[in-house]
């Protein structure tokens, strides 16, 4: 192994993902240690630390690819693994640490520049036949046209006007008869509401679902797909629960999906670990969206089910190892959902609510892996994201997955901050979602209520409240004491938060 | 003030969505279902911090706000505003709030919105505090809408199969 000691940079859950592996396989790393989160948990997990805290940069060290090269250097690490988020995607990043002879876990700069370019990467998944949602280039004189456009990308399409925004000119065509009527519609709405009449068409992808597709690439230009994932879950493009594989693929979609994704990281000469996302509408058509190149923050559900670690086949390809397996050697086993636990205030539209974890404490059943950067005492942070775990359960199919994961959920234990746990206990009894038939559009469109509690939690909530309006205004009411299971107590003394006003 | 001690032989939960949860005192660490009583246990220890313990499940709970007669408690994640009131002051809100109706009836309110899947009661017929009255279907979901209070069905608004607005009326019980 020519990789000795990987730089980690990066922080929180992954750091922690990565030094896991990077311990099994007998390579020592280094964490950086900042001033934001000095007692973080992820440091506990490294050989090394580099002492960040005295930086008084206004970049995040983990942005600063000077600093992080520099530290790289000054602390022998041979490699670097950026992990998601921060410099993950950054070309500039991955060449500067090969110009200074440390690996870069991860793919090429080229394959990194030219993904993130979304004219380039258009255009690769063009010239390679990838299907995608086509529009017109420029603005679309007249009806005529209109017609011509529509038939070349396919029904339905939207007609969007140009200066538009807010829905305001659009209009969606499901078939050519009634083009001439909504095109005149859009182009009057977007000259009332924009003083500007010009109007262009884009192929419109009705209730998609967001799948992607895990990929696998060595330098020996090997690449294989490790099956795919379903993140349609998501709110303002914020993804919360994801899981592999999807129902609304078979083995023959997957396979064709499959061969398509592998065929635009070639394109690319694309090495290390890639996903290549789509949009699969209601009629089973999919269409290209990009290629993220980085480990992804659900690339857990991938490893579950097919039982590679992500992480080590990251780190050999970088260390020029080919991949030891074949497309057909890929088995995918069981169904794996995880659960995005954040610090968020689901009542709140999803706010972030930063704050120190009091208490936590996750399952420990066999079906139930957790990936978490906080403990007990540790603080989510305004500076980060409000990530406090992952909680991904296996099952043998998809329906055993949501019982143990409903089991999973009502046994996670956060105290300190409010978390997306009551919208998860939602999600998983919502018949929709159970039997699989959502879309990206289930938490605008399908949901009225974003959390769930049984029936009787706010009568015992309610109880607490009378409890405490007792304990202060009437003090004659006794409390007794139960100290067998753990001491019952005055509630005036349990909350250290009671706001000061 | 003397009035409020007399008759504080009962308090009231109300919650920011109108619904009301009424307590006899001295204030019972158990709260009737139907016909069983189920002990209600406010606990802590030092791994787990504050916690409920009810039908052998422990839930946390928080104190995240208190100020006069009002509490915003975090109850298994979900946060719940409450106003306890007394007798008196329940009776004196109503009649400056409300204005119309006897301030001694319930009004069973639909939480959210939905459909009515079935009504569980009839007028006349008497009902538990905890017992469900209408089952609301809403986001998919069966709610059991409960009693408030122990009493007699007055008024049934709520017809089976019909949709409901929030904060629609669903039944009256007089206590």
């Amino acid at each position: 192994m020519k990789i000795k000691r990987i730089l980690i940079a990066n922080r929180g859950e992954i750091a922690i993902r990565i030094m896991k592996t990077a311990r099994l396989m007998k390579i020592e790393t280094v964490a950086v240690k900042t001033a934001a989160e000095p007692n973080a948990m992820y440091l506990s997990y490294a050989d090394f630390i580099f002492d960040n805290t005295e930086d008084n940069s206004e970049v995040p060290v983990f942005l600063d690819i000077e600093k992080l090269i520099a530290i790289a250097l000054q602390m022998e690490a041979n490699a670097v693994h950026p992990g998601y988020g921060f410099l993950a995607e950054n070309a500039y990043f991955a060449q500067k640490c090969i110009d200074n002879k440390i690996i870069f876990i991860g793919p090429s700069p080229d394959a990194i520049y030219k993904m993130g370019n979304k004219t380039i990467a258009r255009n690769l998944a063009l010239k390679n036949k990838i299907p995608m949602a086509m529009g017109s280039q420029g603005n679309i004189a007249n009806e005529e046209e209109a017609v011509k456009m529509a038939e070349k990308i396919g029904y339905p399409v939207i007609i969007k006007a140009a200066s538009g925004g807010g829905g305001r000119g659009m209009r969606i065509v499901r078939k050519q008869d009634e083009m001439e009527k909504m095109f005149s519609i859009a182009s009057k709405e977007a000259e009332k509401s924009f003083n500007d009449p010009s109007v262009f068409i884009e192929k419109y992808i009705e209730n998609p679902k967001h799948i992607e597709f895990q990929i696998l690439g060595d330098t020996k230009g090997n690449v294989i797909h490790l099956g795919e994932r379903e993140c349609s879950i998501q709110r303002k493009h914020q993804k919360l629960l994801e899981e592999a594989p999807s129902s609304a693929l078979d083995d023959k979609l997957r396979k064709k999906m499959g061969s398509m994704a592998i065929q635009i990281a070639k394109a690319v000469n694309y090495y290390s670990a890639g996903t290549v996302e789509f949009l699969l509408d209601s009629e089973k058509n999919f269409y290209f969206m990009e290629m993220n190149t980085r480990i992804q923050v659900e690339h857990p559900v991938t490893e579950e089910i097919t039982g590679i670690d992500l992480i080590e086949q990251q780190i050999r390809i970088a260390n020029g190892e080919a991949l030891k397996f074949r497309q057909e050697d890929i088995k995918l086993t069981g169904w794996a959902i995880e659960c995005r636990i954040n610090a968020e205030d689901v009542q709140a539209g999803f706010a972030p609510d930063p704050g120190k974890i009091e208490s936590l404490s996750m399952p420990t059943d066999a079906c139930v892996r957790v990936d978490t950067g906080v403990q007990r005492g540790s603080s989510i942070v305004p500076s980060y994201d409000s990530m406090i775990a992952k909680l991904i359960v296996k099952g043998k199919d998809r329906k055993d997955a949501l019982k143990n994961t409903k089991m999973a959920l009502d046994k996670v234990w956060i105290k300190g901050t409010k978390t997306t746990l009551p919208f998860f206990r939602m999600l998983v009894r919502h018949p929709k979602f159970q039997n699989g038939n959502f879309t990206t559009a289930f938490i605008e469109k399908d949901l009225e209520k974003f959390y769930y509690n049984s029936e009787y939690e706010e009568m015992l909530a309610a109880w607490l409240a009378i409890k405490l309006f007792v304990e202060e205004n009437l003090s004659d009411d006794s409390i007794s004491v139960d100290y067998k299971n753990g001491k019952e107590l005055n509630p005036w003394l349990l909350n250290k938060r009671i706001s000061q006003f | 003030m003397a009035n409020d001690k007399l008759q504080k032989k009962k308090l009231y939960a109300l919650s920011s969505e109108n619904r009301q949860f009424s307590f006899n005192l001295p204030l019972k660490h158990s709260i009737k279902i139907g016909k069983r009583e189920y002990d209600v246990k406010l606990k802590a220890d030092e791994k787990l911090g504050t916690y409920i313990l009810w039908k052998n499940r422990k839930y946390p709970v928080e104190i995240v706000k208190s100020r006069q007669n009002k509490y915003e408690i975090l109850f298994n994640d979900i946060s719940y505003t409450f106003t306890v009131e007394t007798p008196f002051s329940l009776q004196r809100m109503k009649v400056l709030t409300a204005g119309k109706g006897k301030a001694t009836t319930e009004y069973v309110k639909a939480p959210m919105p939905g459909k009515i899947i079935d009504i569980l009661v009839r007028e006349g017929s008497t009902v538990q505090r905890g017992e469900a009255v209408v089952i609301l279907e809403a986001m998919k979901m069966q709610n059991e809408i409960l009693s408030p209070v122990n009493g007699t069905i007055v008024k049934i608004s709520a017809r089976p199969g019909t949709n409901v607005m929030k904060d629609d009326l669903l039944v009256e019980i007089k206590p």
